[in-house]
């Protein structure tokens, strides 16, 4: 996930910055059919994360509708999506709010 | 991911209804190359991009679709020549051979072609059947069973992966 970017200005704060480390998002949204065991599954193989992230990853999808997987530029965030697509699970691409 | 091999364990006559799923599958695969694209099922399939920009979901889905159809469809006959391999997929599925046991080994490969293929199955069903809420069921409806026999075989390949 492309999180390596500028250095923050010393100023900013941290969590504002995480919360815009690229201009476009990919989402992943929530379906009633895509088993939990297989997003968690679909989040380790992909993105590499651990089993823990991948978990609360999914929990965010199923409980709050979708989540953010990834932030950067717009054509990686079109990989993603079409990678999101191949597995089944339902991803859009917007641009990160402001 | 570790390179190891999955050994899937299906009755023959589990292989033999799961091989005319994936026939349907390709038919619709092969149908949604054409103009009747708008089949809710490929939709699902290959869902817009841009919900909120028209634009930008159509040159989305001109670039993207037809690879992604494409890799469905490669998915799709892996699975079907690896079930050929077991059974007999022109055969009467009422002989008695039905109760046989027949295993297929899954390379890292195959099994991401089973993942993917199985999901897609279950995500077609449910559109079939309407489904939009999790505890959606009909026990009248034999198409329920075969969903969540999917999902029960998807589980299962899932979990053979991860190690759990």
């Amino acid at each position: 996930m492309g999180v390596s970017g500028p250095a923050p200005a010393i100023d900013e704060a941290p969590d504002l910055v995480r919360e815009r480390v690229g201009p476009w998002q990919t989402v992943v949204w929530n379906d009633p059919v895509n088993l939990m065991s297989y997003v968690v599954h679909v989040f380790r193989e992909y993105f590499g994360y651990s089993r823990e992230r991948a978990t609360t990853l999914m929990l965010a999808v199923h409980n709050d509708g979708h989540a953010v997987v990834a932030e950067g530029a717009r054509e990686q965030m079109e990989l993603h999506a079409q990678a999101m697509h191949d597995y089944g699970l339902w991803a859009t691409i917007r641009r990160a709010p402001a | 991911m570790s390179r190891l091999e999955i050994v899937l364990e299906l009755t023959t006559a589990e292989a033999f209804h799961l091989s005319g799923l994936v026939r349907q599958f390709l038919e619709l695969l092969d149908d949604s190359a054409s103009v009747t694209a708008d089949d809710p099922a490929v939709a699902r399939l290959a869902p817009d991009a841009y919900p909120d920009d028209p634009e930008a979901s159509r040159e989305f889905r001109t670039v993207t679709r037809g690879d992604l159809l494409a890799r469905r469809r490669d998915d799709a006959q892996r699975l079907l020549a690896q079930l050929a391999a077991l059974v007999d997929l022109d055969a009467d599925p009422a002989e008695p051979t039905a109760g046989d046991e027949a295993a297929v080994t899954l390379d890292p490969d195959d099994l991401q072609a089973w993942l993917r293929t199985l999901a897609a199955l279950r995500l077609v069903i449910a559109t079939r059947l309407g489904i939009h809420d999790e505890d959606d069921h009909d026990p009248s409806d034999p198409r329920y069973d075969i969903y969540e026999w999917l999902g029960y075989r998807l589980d299962g390949l899932v979990h053979a992966a991860s190690g759990s």
